[in-house]
């Protein structure tokens, strides 16, 4: 009678910890597993940010200026457009502000900003609100000055 | 790698014979076994649901119904220790649970057409959701029961898909209505009146089944859900400002006028001051977490059995005293890792319908099991609720499994896709 009571208790106790020991071990394996089987899952979704960072290029198509039109502006983080000469592209515009817009990069993808401008900054005819993503392709408006986007 | 979930099920059901185990030994030497064969056979139906998963016809996520059977196991195990007269009808709404969901992903295809048919998935919802407030009975406080002869029903937890569902056609299909045709009202955009009107109503309803029905959590739960998918489906965060400032003018008309409402309150904000009259629920909830601490007392070691409820809506605190912090954060990181999985199958979906699906029952279960949990710890004013899968309930369990079911089955689509 003593030797099952001291069985049972034993068997008590190791169901106990084994109860505790069991949640944990489910918890660890599915973390585990569900990293391994979810990797593909993320590398798709972020798959279409993942562009290399590579320089991406601004080419002029129109401006007034026929000297300025065919120039091709490379750059790899950061470029600045305006009227001002401390601008990386120097617009003989009139129609463009002294701090006219800045191209920036943002996860992997270039954005422009429109750094409130009298005249605003259009992306294929259509005035940019605030902060914009730019595809390949893209042209950009500044008074008379059309500028295509490319990487 | 897939054949490995099949370890996850194993630990899911020594989980369950482990508790069994433990309750049984403290009968000696008078066991009752009737359990025993229940239990038996779901881990088989479960082994044989998982290898179907994981082999067969359905080609779908398989690591959701190791994580659904983890809760039902810890369900099972806390119901033998508190309330052992319903052990067996939890493990068999198991069953029945698993069988149904069975049957979800068998009828998958045509369930998915049923998606598109979003006025009549509309008024099925609304007629659900009368359903109560015309013919609900009263049990345990809230007026939301529908009695069939020996079964009794909660229609809010099958209104909850039908919601879904609505709500993800309504969405998927009004998505440039409700994204171009914009009214500018202060800093608000606001599409016209008559695309959002199917919006209102929902929250409406929910207004009145807090009112009528006095099932603040369902309620709760419904104005979640449909914040949350207006939410996802627009994009748009003045929807988001229209459903708090509503849901404030609502909490405080209804805090003036009705005092079960009152009462829920001032027990938030002070359960001591009547902790042996109103309060006692949520106060020996919170000794229950006290009691427990970190490694908890113990399985069958605590005295859970003192809060009122602890088998439905107070489940939580018994883990908690049982289990610990331990088995708590534990249940919770589960609860994170479902939502997770379903907001991945969401993203995995192709059409914005089945996003909005999955992604929706994602947010239903996850919702469900936060407001609950935050109830009885005292985080949020306590809206009694089921803790989805662990809780008593046959209608929480079998709306649960087809809701596990339907995410199953949008995963698949998406496979087929992919590979």
């Amino acid at each position: 009678m003593q030797a099952t009571a001291t069985i049972i208790k034993v068997l008590g106790i190791i169901l106990q910890y084994g109860l505790l020991f069991l949640l944990l071990y489910f918890v660890y394996k599915l973390i585990k597993f569900m990293k391994n089987d979810s990797r593909d899952v993320i590398e798709d979704i972020y798959a279409v940010t993942e562009i290399s960072n590579e320089e991406a290029v601004l080419t002029v198509l129109e401006a007034a200026d026929e000297a300025m039109v065919g120039q091709r502006f490379a750059f790899s983080d950061e470029i600045r457009i305006g009227r001002g000469s401390d601008n990386d592209i120097v617009l003989t515009d009139s129609f463009a502000s002294h701090h006219h817009a800045v191209i920036a990069l943002f996860n992997n993808l270039y954005a422009i900003e429109d750094l409130g401008s009298v005249n605003k900054t259009y992306v294929n005819g259509v005035p940019i609100d605030g902060r914009q993503y730019l595809q390949s392709g893209d042209i950009i408006t500044i008074g008379s000055v059309s500028l295509e986007f490319g990487r | 790698m897939k054949t490995k979930s099949l370890l996850l099920v194993a630990v899911d059901f020594l989980i369950m014979f482990a508790g069994l185990g433990i309750i049984m030994l403290n009968q000696y030497p008078k066991i009752d076994y009737s359990p025993v064969p229940w239990a038996l056979g779901a881990a088989g139906l479960g082994f044989v649901i998982q290898l179907l998963l994981i082999r067969g016809r359905f080609n779908s996520d398989i690591w959701i119904f190791p994580m659904v059977l983890f809760f039902s196991s810890i369900g099972v195990i806390m119901l033998a220790r508190l309330k052992p007269v319903l052990c067996i009808p939890q493990l068999r709404w198991l069953i029945i649970g698993m069988l149904v969901m069975v049957a979800v992903l068998y009828f998958s295809r045509q369930l998915k057409n049923m998606m598109r048919y979003q006025y009549i998935l509309g008024l099925c919802t609304l007629v659900v959701l009368c359903l109560s407030l015309v013919f609900g009975v009263e049990i345990g406080g809230s007026k939301n029961w529908l009695v069939f002869g020996p079964f009794s029903v909660q229609p809010s937890e099958f209104g909850k898909i039908l919601l879904v569902m609505f709500l993800a056609a309504f969405l998927s299909d009004h998505k440039d209505m409700l994204a171009e045709a914009r009214r500018k009202l202060l800093f608000l955009d606001l599409p016209p009146l008559r695309f959002i009107a199917p919006l209102l109503v929902i929250w409406g309803i929910a207004i009145l089944m807090f009112v009528i029905q006095r099932d603040l959590g369902s309620a709760l739960l419904f104005f979640c859900m449909a914040v949350f998918m207006t939410y996802m489906g627009t994009g748009s965060k003045s929807y988001v400002f229209i459903a708090l400032c509503f849901i404030t003018i609502g909490a405080s008309v209804s805090y003036a006028f009705f005092s079960h409402v009152q009462v829920r309150f001032n027990i938030w904000l002070d359960p001591w001051a009547d902790a042996v009259g109103q309060a006692y629920q949520v106060v020996q909830s919170l000794f229950s977490f006290a009691a427990g601490g970190v490694w908890g007392t113990g399985f069958t070691h605590g005295h859970p059995g003192l809060i009122p409820e602890v088998h439905t809506d107070f489940i939580f605190s018994a883990i908690g005293e049982e289990l610990g912090l331990l088995g708590c954060t534990i249940i919770m990181i589960v609860y994170v890792l479902l939502f997770y999985r379903g907001i991945m199958i969401a993203l995995r979906c192709k059409k914005d319908l089945y996003t909005l699906v999955a992604a929706g029952f994602s947010i239903a279960l996850f919702t469900q099991a936060f407001i609950i949990i935050a109830g009885v710890t005292k985080f949020l004013p306590l809206t009694g609720i089921t803790l989805p899968f662990i809780s008593y309930g046959g209608s929480s369990m079998v709306s649960g499994f087809i809701m596990v079911g339907l995410l199953l089955s949008l995963s698949k689509e998406t496979y087929l896709g992919t590979r």
